[in-house]
């Protein structure tokens, strides 16, 4: 286990090196998420659940992000190194295969938060609001990666080649931009829709880090202000939803993940 | 092989009687399919401790199928394979630390410098409580930034293992700029890294110049003096006579010849053959050696004769059979034109068992 821990950080490290030497990597990665942020934050005008348009947009954000500095560049990752072998030599070598899966999930890990950080930057400079609860939405940001890297490591599996992986991400990314409440807030929508909504693992993640932001119940579209436990006992429901994606991912990336090509 | 069914600890659960301590590598009637292809056919092998074994094949006869069965990648379809005594897949955690492995190809980072790299293979192997303990004989200093790059330092345990294959001036390239024969050494360096109790490698030659050959040669050489057990698999007939100790001949999912070199290439029969003037001669004419006629060929108004010899004796069945071919000479006043006495190769056994199936 000790091993384990020491070859994740260690790989992770590798991993951030090297996000830092692939121009393409490095933009789709760090600057994506930032121009998606800016861009969605010029949309709502008015207020929603008791904060400004623009406030509710930025504070789930992170929503987004997850999509692009994990999901996405996760399947990339994932898919390409499968196909330069690079997968199949680590698990050769002293790692394990949770070791090397946690080492991306790492590093996954680390960059979302540095974006997170740049959003939270941003967030006080313009609109004067520092984070209410840091502890969740650092929990949010783990279990998202831990969600999101175990469905990217089975939609790898399914990707043939590192070029397709622009396209296996699609569904994923559509389903993300448009279903997670970023503009709005999910119990708006439609009785079944808002059911869906609610369902899916990006969406606790989106209301985790806009609670954990405002320190406002924003599970609901009540927005009242919260206490600290209050804030912890009205995200146990999205924390549940979470742990099960996880399980559900596991099993996912258990049946469909590939460690090397395929043969002939 | 060594049976311990009076010993009961030793006893094998999977009841091949493959188990001991003295065989580093056990492969037990290993079956191998991929869908309907039958890639291994039933293969049963037994490596000691401190031995290089050889698989010598073609392209597809199963050699590299043979060492991911044994190197963990793919569960056996049947049979029963060990190394070290462990189960490849099932004890994987426990094997992997003590074991070294050599691909094919590729599986490197290709942003990351050769010394990051062996840094960090170098690092992992510490993790896992396997200190590296080679030391080169300089280091190379960092901790500055170059034309908007920082360098870092390069210690004295990579440049060992650098020196080792003979890349330290190598040590700051990106892998991605290496040749082919310079991944493999690469390749090489990180397999041997951690000292390895067993050394798979798979075609470690493949892509080499001559001179990065002999390096690796030696390398292998060094690692067997001080213990290591080797499985190598190649193409190189020369490789398989320099580094073997014993070796298997593979064609096709099975094996068909196994021995030390001597052993397999004295199956292929000393050669005798010379030249005599004028197109006439018949077997009748010419004496039968160690029991065995001639095969002629008719050339350019000579004929070519040839006599193989596979009697048992092997180190002294040409002698012998020389001195009655000469008495014939002399007695009919023969020369004997380009007479040549040549050793059997390994590459007559390879082409024979190649060719004939």
């Amino acid at each position: 286990m000790k091993t384990d821990v020491l070859h994740a950080v260690r790989l992770a490290r590798i991993d951030l090196t090297l996000v830092g030497r692939n121009t393409t990597v490095l933009f789709n990665v760090m600057l994506m998420p930032i121009l998606i942020a800016a861009l969605y934050s010029t949309f709502p005008v008015g207020e929603t659940a008791g904060v400004s348009g623009e406030v509710f947009v930025l504070t789930g954000v992170p929503g987004l992000m997850l999509a692009f500095a994990v999901f996405i560049n996760l399947v990339n990752a994932f898919t390409s190194r499968r196909e330069e072998l690079v997968l199949k030599r680590l698990r050769g070598g002293q790692p394990s295969a949770a070791a090397v899966m946690a080492g991306s999930g790492l590093s996954a890990l680390v960059l979302f938060l540095f974006q997170v950080v740049l959003l939270g930057i941003w967030v006080y400079r313009f609109e004067g609001i520092l984070p209410a609860n840091v502890p969740m939405m650092v929990l949010a940001a783990a279990l998202g990666v831990a969600v999101f890297g175990l469905i990217a490591a089975a939609f790898s599996g399914m990707t043939p080649n590192a070029e397709m992986a622009q396209i296996t991400v699609l569904p994923v990314l559509l389903v993300m931009m448009v279903a997670a409440p970023v503009a709005f807030p999910a119990d708006v929508l439609p009785g079944p829709l808002a059911v869906v909504t609610g369902l899916l693992p990006v969406t606790p993640i989106v209301e985790m880090m806009r609670t954990g932001f405002l320190g406002a119940d924003h599970f609901t579209s009540g927005g009242e202000k919260l206490s600290m436990v209050g804030q912890w006992v009205a995200a146990l429901p999205s924390i549940g939803i979470l742990l099960v994606w996880i399980v559900i991912g596991g099993l996912l990336a258990r049946w469909l993940f590939r460690w090397e090509p395929r043969h002939g | 092989m060594i049976s311990h069914m009076s010993t009961p600890q030793l006893a094998d659960a999977t009841g091949t009687g493959l188990a001991g301590p003295e065989n580093v590598i056990e492969v037990g009637a290993l079956r191998q399919k991929y869908g309907d292809f039958e890639a291994v056919r039933g293969i049963s092998f037994a490596v000691p401790r401190g031995e290089v074994f050889a698989l010598l094949g073609t392209n597809g006869a199963g050699k590299t199928t043979t060492m991911e069965v044994l190197e963990g990648y793919t569960p056996a379809t049947d049979g029963t394979v060990r190394v070290l005594g462990l189960d490849p897949i099932r004890q994987h955690r426990e094997l992997r630390p003590r074991v070294g492995i050599m691909l094919q190809e590729g599986g490197f980072l290709g942003d990351l410098t050769v010394a990051e790299t062996v840094d960090l293979w170098k690092g992992l192997s510490q993790d896992a409580g396997r200190p590296v303990t080679l030391s080169g004989s300089t280091e190379l200093p960092g901790g500055f930034t170059l034309m908007g790059t920082r360098i870092r330092r390069v210690d004295r345990v990579t440049m060992g293992a650098l020196e080792l294959v003979g890349l330290e001036k190598k040590a700051r390239v990106k892998v991605k700029q290496l040749s082919g024969g310079q991944k493999r050494r690469l390749d090489l360096a990180l397999a041997v890294l951690s000292g390895p109790e067993v050394l798979f490698l798979d075609e470690p030659t493949t892509g080499m110049d001559p001179e990065a050959r002999r390096t690796t040669w030696k390398v292998v050489e060094g690692l067997r003096d001080a213990g290591t057990t080797v499985l190598l698999t190649t193409h190189y007939l020369e490789e398989a006579e320099r580094l073997a100790d014993r070796l298997a001949i593979m064609h096709e999912g099975r094996i068909h010849t196994h021995g030390t070199v001597d052993e397999v290439v004295a199956t292929s029969g000393d050669m005798i053959t010379f030249r005599l003037p004028g197109t006439s001669w018949t077997f009748g004419d010419l004496p039968a050696l160690d029991g065995v006629t001639p095969v002629l060929t008719y050339a350019g108004g000579g004929t070519e004769v040839g006599y193989t010899l596979t009697g048992s004796d092997t180190g002294t069945r040409a002698h012998a059979a020389l001195r009655p071919l000469l008495a014939w000479a002399d007695a009919h006043g023969e020369t004997l034109g380009r007479l040549a006495v040549r050793r059997g190769t390994l590459e007559d056994v390879f082409m024979r068992i190649v060719g004939e199936v």
